[in-house]
């Protein structure tokens, strides 16, 4: 699979992840990653966030559209 | 990594706080509406004059709704205790961390002190007066013994409610608030009219401090009640249900 931003400037380039939201495939430069906290637990015991991080990849759109709004 | 205990005991103390402004509370409104009114029987002290165990019934479900809240708004940061009996039932289980124990007993009181002394203001010396702050005592009939048992009991199925729909991992996600809730209604609609269905030393502490304070009653011989029959069915309860649902 090759990054679709890299064959919108008419370059082409091997993907190395791809967009969890849109499924774009992304080369290093267009992939963002975006690790979540994961909390386990709760009622009657406090929560807990577990130690390691979701890993979570973004294209640069889903990434402005969840994370950017309002900006 | 848990959110700091300092946050959680503040957690807690709001939690409790509401828990006695609301359910104690209701019991004061009820006492003050039925007041003047001809009791029907000596075992009538004003709540239950106007809509019988209906008036029992919707304190209850006072206390049951501002649990169920409570838990929803509270039960990830702190776990939403709101009980010395619950906490210490989780320690005395090994869930819950001797320090943190200790800490959030405490924070648990100074918010229900703070609920019936901020009740006391809001409302005036009726809530005193007449409606005692919600204050629990045994009721005609029952004696000092007989309303551990009472306590000791109602608390039981409070606990193992909790065990089995929050501590259990098995429990259907979600609706530990709602059972817990809806629990905490139905003992106090039975036994509300024997012992004022406590279940809770902190709840008790509130009132009588409030009522102390500001020139009620002094209940304070009736708090052993209050302080033993709760911790030793919570912790009954616990202990039995981990029994009961291992392999």
């Amino acid at each position: 699979m090759k990054c679709y931003y890299c064959a919108l400037e008419g370059k082409e380039s091997e993907a190395v992840a791809i967009c969890i939201v849109c499924g774009m495939g992304l080369c290093m430069d267009h992939a963002i990653r975006k690790d979540i906290d994961l909390w386990e637990g709760g009622y009657p015991l406090p929560s807990k966030r577990v130690k390691a991080p979701l890993p979570r990849i973004l294209c640069p759109e889903c990434y402005a559209a969840l994370y950017e709004k309002g900006k | 990594m848990t959110v700091t205990l300092g946050k959680r005991c503040i957690a807690e103390a709001v939690g409790t706080f509401i828990l006695v402004f609301f359910g104690a509370g209701a019991a004061v409104v009820t006492l003050m509406l039925a007041s003047g009114t001809t009791p029907s029987t000596p075992f009538n002290i004003g709540i239950g004059a106007l809509g019988g165990l209906g008036d029992w019934l919707a304190i209850g479900l006072a206390f049951g709704i501002a649990i169920t809240g409570s838990i929803y708004a509270f039960g990830r940061i702190s776990g939403c205790h709101i009980n010395p009996a619950v906490t210490i039932a989780l320690f005395a289980t090994r869930r819950f961390p001797a320090l943190d124990t200790g800490a959030y007993v405490v924070a648990q009181f100074i918010g229900a002190a703070a609920a019936s002394l901020l009740f006391a203001w809001a409302v005036g010396p009726d809530a005193v007066t007449i409606g005692g702050l919600g204050a629990t005592t045994p009721f005609p009939g029952i004696g000092y013994l007989q309303a551990i048992v009472i306590e000791t009991i109602g608390t039981f199925l409070l606990m193992f409610v909790i065990m089995g729909a929050a501590v259990d991992e098995r429990a259907t996600p979600g609706f530990s608030g709602l059972a817990v809730g809806l629990a905490v209604a139905g003992i106090i609609t039975t036994t509300g009219n024997l012992t004022g269905a406590s279940l809770n030393p902190a709840r008790t502490f509130g009132p009588y401090l409030g009522d102390w304070l500001l020139g009620g009653s002094n209940l304070w011989t009736f708090f052993p009640i209050y302080i033993i029959g709760p911790i030793v069915g919570a912790v009954v309860a616990a202990f039995l249900y981990d029994y009961l649902s291992g392999e």
